[in-house]
């Protein structure tokens, strides 16, 4: 006889039959093999009709199962030996459909449970242990997975995305994420959130905002254009799973240098009549400053580059007032004064901007917020200043001066305006490549890329290209042709398909392209399924994005409206990775050896074009192809890949798969020849791409060299790139370039110390060196 | 004892700085960069050792 059942967790409970016949009726339910039978009892015995004769059968099969047991002498089977049992039972008795559907109840259940057990198992590490030990942890590199938030955030991240693969994703959609045909990015955010967005500053600033906290007035000096705009961007990075770029900073902080130089102009001018005429300030200053409101109401204001206009007029007023040569000294003396003035002050902004991005919180302090900035193509004197400063401060390098991680700076090249000697903004460009020699930044956008060029109007700076740091473009713009821009617009979010998988299935050319249509139409429907989630959100739930007019079209919406409509004007791409592996796989060759594998390769890319562009005819929306940065996807498909394939030479055999495009980072080649490879596919991955090159040593020793790789990059068609070099760091002595196993500027080997007097001799010879705080 | 721990800490710092201190090494990741390597995943901490210069 049976008394007790083990429990999974080892527990002995008393054995209880109706809960096996309980299970057996469900699965009888599932399969209607019975309904027949229950129908005919049921009009057959009228007045009785009930599930009596479901229970009596699930009974008889209960008690077979416990006959099998008992004749195998499990006197306490556990509750993998009682569902074997059940189902013997259940295919001898001749029920076959319900032994399936009690298959399938046993198998969901099984996951049902793997995957709570999963979930605690991750819940375990992100607590036990350091990011140092746990890849988990260093998914992004931008998030401190060792902090208290840090961790927090990892708990709702991984919480959240096993209910989303459970509960809300199809089925389909959730077995291809999880088995590692494609990728969803940021399902952690699945039901939340859109990935980024493209914040208009001047509209922004305009009458003030509200970051949900306050609101803060429009902004009247460049130092607090600077802090609105880091506020700005923090704010709006709580409404969003990406990040923030900025289009037009040039423009948009150029008007804060015009008001500051107004002011300073006034108080300078004032201060100037003050020592020359003997007067009191509390008589000149109301004379002049209301001299100046009656010409800015006639359109006259101090510039920073004078202007004849101004000038003249100024000097005819106030001379009937003061003495003609007196007001000609004072107004030099003023412009002279408040140009410095501004000049310095801007620097002070800039130099608060980036320190700003580096230290204000996001996410509950796990992260800075991931900001991005475009400029470089406004030439106005005042945006220039913001510009050079800009640079300026981001050359100097943080407080101990490492390097800045925040904000991207990407800076926009343009032939005629940047690019070349004699061109009005060439000596930024000079100064732009001189700190991201040392610096990393400024990366470089190229505005005359024919894919970049159409949509370009002169004088209409919304129309210039614009590049989230990571690399997303937004521009184009199918659902409404009228506005093709980067302002107040944004991806809504991402799908990445493995590439490689498909050409290890497939193996020939002709079935690859097959499989990859099936792919690409089930990421495309899967896009589709999270816009429907997207677009049931209301204005109310993005505060700052939709609340505050961020997004494009959200300022004609009320706080209860949902956004369906005006997230139109955002993108859903289909993103790849490891488009060398692929190659690889099908021809024996990627693209940086072989020509027929190059050609083969814009094959694939541009077939995958075409689709994204068929997409957006046939759903009347914005789908585009992105060559995907993918951080923490590099290992992750190549990991099950390896599982599934064993080691493939050439594309199983690396711990990661290639980057998007990309010709692969350890095959030697040259920069031009890389260059010139890669751009083609710029061209076709309109929803963003980047290409970068590797310099060896210290490339501010060569700015040549490196100008020419920027030069090369926009004549054979890049839209995006950048030139990494090592960017060491000497926290001792605060030495910044390349460090080998000696740090050049003390001496010390990693990990070693040096003696107090020897820092003390340095710091002697480097009087910028910062003080040395200690481990940290 | 614990005071001789201490004093011999302390000494230690008046004459030698940087016991333990690695170089922070500053790399790009996919468009942005991180604060150092050691943020890095494992597939991205693999491909930065994999990388080679490129000739210019």
């Amino acid at each position: 006889m049976i008394f007790t059942v083990k429990k999974r967790d080892g527990r002995e409970m008393p054995f209880n039959i109706e809960k096996i016949a309980d299970a057996v009726i469900k699965a009888f339910r599932a399969s209607g093999e019975l309904d027949e039978q229950i129908k005919a009892a049921q009009a057959q015995i009228n007045l009785l009709g009930n599930d009596d004769l479901l229970t009596n059968v699930a009974l008889k099969v209960a008690a077979d199962a416990v006959g099998h047991l008992e004749a195998e002498n499990k006197t306490k089977p556990d509750i993998e030996e009682i569902q074997d049992a059940v189902e013997k039972a259940l295919t001898e008795g001749g029920y076959g459909d319900t032994a399936k559907s009690y298959i399938l109840y046993r198998a969901e259940r099984t996951r049902v449970r793997e995957v709570n057990t999963r979930l605690m198992q991750t819940l375990h590490d992100i607590t036990f242990s350091s990011a140092k030990e746990s890849d988990l942890k260093r998914e992004n590199a931008n998030i401190d997975g060792d902090t208290a938030m840090g961790t927090m955030l990892k708990y709702g991240s991984e919480s959240a995305k096993h209910f989303y693969t459970m509960m809300m994703l199809k089925p389909e959609h959730s077995r291809a994420h999880m088995d590692g045909d494609i990728h969803i990015h940021d399902l952690d955010f699945y039901s939340l959130t859109m990935t980024c967005c493209q914040i208009d500053l001047i509209k922004l600033f305009k009458n003030g905002f509200n970051t949900g906290h306050g609101h803060l007035r429009e902004p009247k000096d460049i130092r607090s254009y600077a802090a609105l705009a880091a506020i700005a961007i923090q704010s709006n990075q709580n409404d969003q799973h990406g990040g923030q770029s900025v289009p037009n900073f040039d423009y948009a902080m150029a008007d804060g240098v015009r008001i500051t130089y107004r002011k300073a102009y006034l108080s300078n001018i004032v201060k100037a009549l003050i020592l020359f005429t003997g007067k009191e300030e509390e008589e000149l200053l109301p004379i002049v400053k209301k001299l100046h409101t009656e010409m800015a109401e006639m359109g006259m204001v101090a510039t920073l580059v004078p202007n004849e206009k101004f000038v003249e007029t100024e000097a005819h007023e106030l001379s009937k007032t003061f003495d003609a040569e007196i007001v000609k000294k004072a107004q030099k003396f003023a412009e002279k004064q408040a140009f410095e003035e501004t000049d310095k002050a801007t620097f002070q902004a800039m130099e608060a901007f980036v320190h700003n991005l580096n230290s204000m919180h996001s996410r509950a302090g796990a992260q800075t917020p991931f900001s991005s900035i475009n400029y470089g193509m406004c030439t106005e004197p005042e945006a220039r200043m913001v510009m050079k400063n800009l640079l300026l401060t981001t050359e100097e390098g943080l407080g101990g001066g490492e390097t800045a991680i925040f904000p991207i700076q990407i800076f926009r090249v343009k032939d005629g305006i940047n690019l070349n000697p004699g061109e009005p903004n060439y000596d930024l460009f000079k100064l732009a490549c001189r700190v991201s020699a040392k610096r990393l930044f400024p990366n470089f956008s190229f505005q005359d890329a024919p894919y970049n060029l159409q949509y370009y109007k002169p004088g209409h700076p919304e129309t210039e290209i614009s590049y989230m740091g990571c690399r997303t473009r937004v521009i184009g713009n199918h659902y409404d042709p009228s506005r093709e821009i980067s302002y107040g617009r944004g991806n809504l979010s991402f799908t990445s398909i493995n590439l490689p998988r498909i050409a290890i299935k497939m193996k020939s050319v002709d079935l690859f392209f097959k499989e990859l249509d099936r792919m690409m139409q089930l990421v495309s429907d899967q896009l589709m399924e999270r816009f429907a989630v997207q677009s049931r959100r209301k204005v109310k739930n993005f505060p700052f994005l939709m609340g505050q007019g961020v997004w494009i079209d959200s300022d004609k919406l009320g706080w209860e409206d949902t956004v369906g409509e005006v997230i139109k004007h955002g993108t859903l791409s289909i993103g790849f990775i490891g488009l060398a592996e692929t190659l690889v796989m099908l021809t024996g060759k990627h693209h940086g050896e072989s020509e027929a594998s190059q050609e083969l390769g814009l094959k694939i890319i541009g077939h995958m074009r075409e689709f994204c562009d068929k997409e957006s005819e046939r759903l009347g929306l914005n789908f585009s192809l992105l060559a995907t940065p993918a951080e923490g996807l590099s290992g992750r498909f190549v990991r099950m890949d390896k599982k599934k394939f064993g080691i493939i030479p050439g594309v199983t055999d690396r711990d990661y798969y290639t980057n998007s495009f990309h010709v692969p980072v350890y095959y030697k080649i040259s920069a031009f020849k890389k260059l010139s490879l890669e751009a083609p596919y710029h061209a076709l991955t309109n929803a963003g791409h980047i290409s970068y090159i590797e310099l060896d040593g210290d490339p501010t020793q060569n700015l040549d060299a490196f100008e020419k790789i920027v030069k090369h990059m926009a004549k054979v068609g890049i839209g995006y790139g950048s030139i990494n070099h090592p960017v060491d760091r000497d926290p001792v002595c605060g030495f910044v370039g390349v460090i080998g196993d000696v740090c050049p500027r003390c001496g010390r080997s990693e990990g070693h110390a040096i003696s107090c007097e020897k820092l003390e001799e340095l710091r002697k010879k480097f009087p910028g060196m910062p003080a040395f705080r200690g481990i940290r | 004892m614990i005071l001789q721990g201490v004093q011999k800490m302390s000494e230690k710092e008046l004459s030698q700085y940087g016991e333990g201190v690695g170089f922070e090494r500053i790399r790009r990741i996919t468009g942005y960069l991180v604060g150092t390597v050691d943020r890095f995943n494992n597939a991205k901490r693999a491909e930065v050792n994999d990388r080679v210069k490129h000739g210019v």
